[in-house]
């Protein structure tokens, strides 16, 4: 970055200061007088542009979504004619690659979609435009968001991004294959311990053509629950939150797991370790169970003809958050910045908006929105969802902090190394260790 | 081969003694093509400079930063990123593991393929037009990802060829899903396109006079005989230039290992090669400088094979034109 910003003056293009009118400096004054005694520098603001203004906007994600997201833009469109959107999509995959290219080369969308995986590195590197005045000068509307998933879109004090829709971790199971096996539906509240050995249960009555469950001892978040369930994180600021005998415990859990064929071979998980949605075993048919975030239980359903449930991941719901499903963030380069704001609060404030995006990207962030969606939907599988949701909040944790810059890399370290213990390459505690060297490496590079 | 050599000793003659020729005459004149040549050549020196030459340069550069492709320019870091690669970089020397194991073995393969085929194809047969026409057609899809997405759909578990094998009573194997086949299953992806080589070879067989074989039967050569004897010999360094080519083209080895690697060479960093590896520290981690440093190192191995080759290839490569070289 050419300019690293102080907290004052987030945007050094003069044209924007002095764009800034009494509007925003007024509301950011209110906004700081309430903010106590601490010597908060008057947010600026840039003011709305009344001019033509063209956005360019930037997400991943599927077909559906791509409609979704385009209607509420058209919608933008209509009630401000001189703002029009260029959109570009594609599926997850190359989405981060590009993102960073396109920043790199200065030529990223004014507005663009994130995770929590992404968050922090792309944040870390100043490169998303500073919220935090914009949240001050009600400029976004918080007001309706619940503070933890606010929380949530926050890096090193600052309001990097708002988030769009929540979600929590969601363990999927095939209703029908177990109501047709007659065997018991996962409950909340059961020990991992308990699942493994219905699992167990459940492979031999299917005589393993369909394992019991997914082993998801690649899978961080399911590793982060498990921690979270034990009172550690992940994360400890820049550093990992457990030790290398809990992960040795993790992973000998799933190795015994598979040993009594309670989850498939390690070929067969390899695949849905991947995460694309479409192969998740659940709905391949080779295991009951697959451990994702609760809103994708709907785009999981489209995959098979069976009926899915959704539960949480099994041992103490404590260890589950509400998390923010996906932010938007917008450029710290932009030319636009109060635009692009303004369309960042619709699509959290606007009753319209909350209503064409359903459940799709996670539950409406907005609880006002969040009650007419819900009281309007009609698919049982978004439906499921919502339920599961609301059954679950009130037992949630805290929100841990986004995960640091490296986490893209932590990520696929944990895969890597656990499927050396899947492959029988590696011993739990010889994986374990490897895991921790080179994390370490990760997180400091 | 042949015709390298004797352009060039051509030219030097030329220009011995054409040059003091002409300076006698107009000076403009020359100047003149001179200035035509060059513009003539700019297009390509232009592309060749800004596309080529100038990144590569500043790749070699940046190899000595850590540039992390966010800030304006890395911090100088001297030799940090080669010694990390040797000395503090598994994944580095697993890539380089993964290549070598595929380039070993997928090159003298294909080469094999490439030959057997090539022979079959020499001899005037009907329809034998076709034929290669057909056995050239897997090269021409190249390294697309499409045939790589195929080839991963035919050998998965539940993909074609376990069915096929089903057929006989053999359990299949997870082909693309396991580390200890999965490289087997890329190999084969790249032998099966082995057109390219064979077409060569193909022209190189054309070449060789048929009396030499008429000759080697009156005196009661065996056709093995005659294939170690004349064929190979005489074929020698068309074997040498395919041998060059596809190795440097195998040690490239990019989309199949992505594509049925998943886009991180898994299943457990078994299709990570070296290619792969580069791409990834450079754009999925942002880290530019180590990533120029892998291309540079990269760079020289496979420079420093084709040297190898080249003084190796002295002692077995003939040259029929009784060059002794």
């Amino acid at each position: 970055m050419r300019s690293v910003p102080t907290t004052g003056t987030p945007f050094s293009r003069r044209r924007l200061l002095s764009a800034a009118v009494a509007v925003g400096l007024g509301a950011a004054l209110t906004a700081c007088a309430s903010s106590g005694p601490t010597e908060a520098p008057a947010p600026q603001v840039a003011a709305m542009e009344t001019g033509p203004v063209e956005l360019t906007i930037f997400w991943w994600g599927g077909d559906a979504r791509a409609q979704l997201t385009h209607q509420v833009l058209a919608l933008y469109t209509q009630k401000h004619p001189n703002v029009t959107f260029k959109e570009t999509w594609q599926a997850n995959a190359g989405y981060i690659d590009k993102l960073n290219t396109n920043l790199a080369a200065n030529s990223a969308a004014d507005i663009f979609q994130l995770d929590d995986n992404m968050l922090g590195g792309v944040a870390a590197r100043n490169q998303t435009l500073d919220l935090s005045n914009y949240v001050a000068a009600k400029r976004i509307d918080i007001t309706k968001l619940s503070s933890s998933l606010v929380d949530y879109g926050k890096v090193g004090g600052k309001q990097a991004a708002v988030p769009l829709a929540e979600n929590t971790p969601g363990m999927v199971f095939n209703k029908t294959l177990l109501t047709s096996l007659g065997v018991e539906q996962p409950q909340i509240g059961w020990t991992w311990e308990h699942l493994i050995s219905w699992a167990k249960d459940v492979s031999a009555k299917t005589n393993y053509k369909t394992y019991g469950t997914m082993d998801p001892s690649a899978d961080y978040k399911a590793l982060w629950v498990w921690l979270r369930q034990q009172g550690m994180d992940f994360y400890n600021g820049n550093k990992l939150g457990f030790s290398e005998a809990d992960l040795t415990r993790w992973f000998q859990l799933w190795k015994d797991a598979r040993d009594q064929k309670a989850a498939p071979p390690a070929d067969i998980i390899h695949v849905a370790n991947a995460g694309d949605v479409t192969k998740q075993l659940v709905v391949t048919g080779q295991a009951a169970t697959s451990f994702m975030w609760s809103n994708q239980m709907p785009e999981l359903a489209k995959s098979t003809k069976d009926t899915l449930g959704v539960v949480s991941y099994p041992g103490d719901p404590k260890g589950q958050w509400a998390r923010a499903a996906l932010y938007f963030a917008g450029n710290a380069k932009t030319t636009h910045p109060a635009v692009v704001v303004d369309v960042m609060n619709f699509f959290i404030n606007d009753p319209d908006a909350g209503k064409i995006l359903g459940t799709e990207r996670g539950l409406p962030a907005n609880t006002d929105i969040r009650t007419s969606v819900q009281n309007s939907l009609t698919d049982p599988n978004m439906k499921a969802t919502v339920d599961f949701e609301n059954q679950i909040a009130p037992k949630f944790g805290p929100a841990p902090n986004v995960p640091p810059n490296g986490q893209s890399s932590v990520r696929t370290l944990l895969i890597t190394e656990a499927e050396k213990v899947q492959f029988g390459q590696l011993s739990p505690a010889a994986a374990a260790k490897e895991f921790m060297e080179q994390a370490a490496l990760k997180l400091t590079a | 081969m042949v015709a390298t050599d004797t352009p060039a000793t051509d030219l030097r003659d030329r220009r011995s003694t054409r040059i003091p020729a002409k300076r006698r005459g107009s000076g403009v004149n020359t100047r003149r093509e001179m200035v035509a040549g060059y513009a003539f050549l700019s297009p390509w020196l232009i592309g060749f400079m800004v596309i080529t030459a100038i990144p590569m340069l500043y790749s070699f550069y940046l190899s000595f930063t850590n540039w992390d492709l966010i800030s304006n320019a890395g911090q100088y870091v001297g030799f940090r990123n080669y010694v990390r690669m040797f000395t503090q970089d598994p994944a580095f020397w697993n890539s380089v593991r993964t290549t070598v194991t595929y380039a070993v073995v997928a090159t003298p393969l294909k080469l094999a393929v490439a030959l057997g085929v090539a022979m079959l194809l020499s001899r005037p047969r009907r329809g034998v037009g076709t034929a290669r026409a057909l056995f050239y057609l897997p090269s021409l899809l190249g390294g697309s990802v499409a045939l790589a997405l195929v080839w991963q759909a035919l050998f998965s578990r539940a993909g074609a060829i376990n069915a096929f094998l089903a057929w006989f009573g053999i359990t299949g194997k997870p082909w693309v899903n396991d580390p200890q086949y999965v490289m087997g299953t890329i190999v084969l992806l790249g032998v099966w396109q082995f057109g390219a080589p064979m077409v060569i070879f193909l022209a190189g067989l054309k070449q060789i006079p048929r009396e030499l074989y008429e000759a080697a039967s009156v005196d009661g050569a065996g056709s093995w005989r005659q294939f170690r004897h004349i064929t190979l010999p005489s074929l020698s360094p068309v074997i040498f230039f395919n041998l060059v080519l596809e190795t440097i083209h195998s040690f490239q080895i990019f989309t199949s290992a992505y594509v049925i690697g998943g886009g991180q060479g898994g299943p457990v960093d078994a299709t990570k090669v070296y290619t792969l590896y580069l791409y990834l520290t450079g754009f999925g981690e942002s880290r530019i400088g180590y990533a120029s440093a892998l291309a540079w190192v990269f760079l020289l191995a496979v420079g420093l094979l084709t040297v190898v080759f080249f003084r190796t290839g002295r002692f077995w490569v003939h040259y029929s034109d009784g060059d002794e070289r």
